[in-house]
């Protein structure tokens, strides 16, 4: 099988959505409504192929001055004004359009595209284009023409235009691809996304992929489960090697440890020490078994606080570079933005040891609640892929009640091993309890236990005096 | 008076430019890239060129080389107006009279448009 030969894009995570980058010598529609971000995208791909050695030529039919356009940039990473005619001109073929019409812009961008030796064409404006032609027949043969010379000089062509062109348009059915921008209202936020609506001679990841512009210029988050729809490496034996729990008194209950590689899920209600039992484990951080805690409740002083009032040294584990902290506050979060940056950090510092704290951060920000199943899949998959032993934490709405829900059926599957943790009431005293409700491909103790803190964290100690109901908090003695 | 082409691909600024220029008590002939506006002068002989610098099929500094290189039209005076290579109009005084940069105020491009045609110097 031939692959096209492509130029990258130099956004990050659009090369990966376009299945490679844009395709030398093809043309795209770049369409969105004004502030969908369509200028910014162009501008950073033609900087970046500037900076890959290139030469672009950014044509407009616009109104705003390109002075205008160069102030706006100016507050841009990868803007660098001496490149301006030098490596990208930017050249306005409104006069040529009013005066002599469209055939006549064609020939200037021909000469022009020759001229400059521009392996990359910007026209910004195509609905202009369209407003001047007599007929639609027009913009489909200027389109048709301009990508057509283009073509003939390996010249890749991005159209940019306002109008939110059919599917079924004779300018859609001209160009190789199109790329659709859009900025919505979501509830009381707004959010960016990318929707690749053709792309010709390669698969594109479809849907809508979220993308943020801040002042490094547009990145893309591909969805997660879009974009590891298998995991990175392919599942080889799964690893035999246990590794300790950090908390006294587990490793014996669940047949030896944490299996490597295995995603573990601790649940219980607020107060439970559910995080207390994954700062026990990512403790056991050191150079083979770098840690990584990604949170989204406490900041990480309050984290090493709590750590150091538990006994436990992760001030040491930072300092060393053994243990790094991120913590992500549940604001205005982008949910791919979350699984890409955690993925990143993990295969930065190779981890080994990810506490996760909790998975309901993800929850938060995902606008289209149901996609968590398929996107924890992807998430979970990875790490699992890439030798990730993992613990999340996963708070219980309710500190008691009769019902004791597991997060969804489909998610609980996904998960190696279940533990829950649970306040329970017995004569007038709360005792925090344990319970291992799954550990995948082991024999475990099934006894619920008592925990609690001892002088290294986290300790597990006798069975829990038989009661009915523990799981609910709303213990019952048996009668005698 | 004085008869002026302006060479400016962006017709926003070409028109506000014509507009100023003309109640100035100029005549002025507009072209959208270099290679009009080089038509333009080898047709009008003007007394003033002002030129932008990025333009479609021939840049200010191309027209200005194309003309100081002709007898006939390299004593006609030229201003370079640009946002971006003002620095790199600065840097050919052999081909420029006047460099301003983008944006300028009205009152700054009639003085150096009165010094270039009275071959003072405009700042």
């Amino acid at each position: 099988m031939q692959s096209l030969p492509r130029i990258s894009s130099g956004v990050d995570g659009l090369d990966q959505i376009l299945g490679g980058g844009f395709i030398e010598g093809a043309s795209y529609i770049i369409q969105g409504q004004p502030g969908a971000g369509k200028t910014i995208l162009s501008n950073h791909v033609a900087f970046a192929n500037v900076k890959a050695g290139r030469k672009v030529l950014y044509v407009t039919l616009l109104a705003e001055t390109h002075d205008r356009l160069f102030q706006v940039l100016g507050t841009l990473d990868f803007f660098d004004r001496n490149q301006l005619g030098v490596s990208v001109s930017y050249v306005s073929v409104f006069q040529t359009l009013r005066d002599s019409g469209l055939s006549a812009v064609v020939q200037l961008l021909r000469k022009e595209i020759a001229r400059q030796g521009a392996t990359l064409l910007v026209f910004d404006g195509l609905l202009n284009a369209r407003d001047q032609a007599t007929t639609a027949l027009d913009v489909k043969t200027f389109v048709a023409e301009v990508q057509s010379q283009a073509a003939f000089v390996g010249c890749s062509v991005l159209f940019l235009t306002s109008a939110r062109f059919a599917d079924d348009s004779p300018e859609h059915t001209m160009v190789d691809g199109v790329v659709e921008l859009h900025e919505e209202v979501v509830g009381v936020r707004s959010v960016r996304r990318l929707q690749v609506k053709k792309s010709r001679g390669s698969a594109a990841l479809g849907g809508l992929h979220q993308f943020e512009i801040t002042s490094a210029g547009l990145t893309v988050y591909p969805r997660l489960e879009a974009a590891l729809q298998r995991p990175s490496f392919n599942d080889e034996e799964p690893p035999s090697r246990q590794l300790p729990s950090g908390v006294d008194g587990f490793d014996e209950l669940i047949g030896g440890g944490l299996a490597e590689s295995s995603v573990t899920l601790v649940f219980g209600p607020s107060g439970s020490g559910k995080t207390s039992l994954g700062l026990g484990f990512i403790n056991r951080a050191s150079a083979e078994e770098p840690a990584l805690l990604f949170g989204f409740y406490e900041t990480p002083t309050r984290i090493r606080a709590k750590a150091r009032a538990l006994g436990l040294d992760l001030d040491r584990l930072v300092d060393e570079g053994h243990l790094e902290i991120i913590w992500k506050p549940m604001t205005e979060n982008l949910l791919d933005k979350l699984g890409h940056q955690l993925l990143q950090a993990v295969r930065h510092r190779k981890v080994r040891r990810l506490l996760i704290d909790g998975l309901g951060g993800f929850e938060r920000a995902a606008l289209h609640r149901p996609r968590m199943t398929e996107f924890f899949t992807a998430l979970t998959n990875e790490l699992r892929s890439i030798g990730v032993t993992t613990v999340a934490t996963w708070e219980l709405r309710d500190l008691f009640g009769p019902t004791v829900t597991a997060p969804g059926a489909e998610i609980s599957s996904l998960i190696d091993n279940l533990f829950l943790l649970r306040h329970v009431e017995d004569e007038a005293r709360y005792t925090k309890a344990l319970s291992i409700l799954k550990v995948r491909d082991s024999s475990f103790n099934p006894a619920a236990h008592e925990v609690n803190f001892g002088n290294k964290g986290l300790a597990v100690g006798v069975p829990l005096k038989p009661v009915a109901n523990a799981a609910t908090g709303l213990a019952i003695p048996y009668s005698s | 008076m004085a008869l002026i082409v302006i060479a400016e691909d962006e017709f926003l600024i070409a028109e506000v430019l014509t507009i100023m220029l003309e109640d100035a008590g100029h005549q002025v002939e507009a072209a959208g890239h270099g290679l009009a506006a080089l038509s333009l002068v080898q047709e009008k002989r003007p007394d003033l060129v002002i030129t932008d610098f990025m333009m479609p099929l021939m840049t200010g500094l191309e027209l200005a080389k194309v003309m100081r290189a002709d007898n006939e039209l390299s004593s006609i005076p030229i201003i370079l107006v640009s946002g971006a290579q003002a620095g790199v109009g600065r840097s050919h005084p052999e081909f420029f009279d006047a460099v301003l940069a983008k944006p300028y105020v009205e009152s700054q491009i009639l003085r150096a448009v009165d010094a270039a045609l009275t071959g003072r110097d405009w700042r």
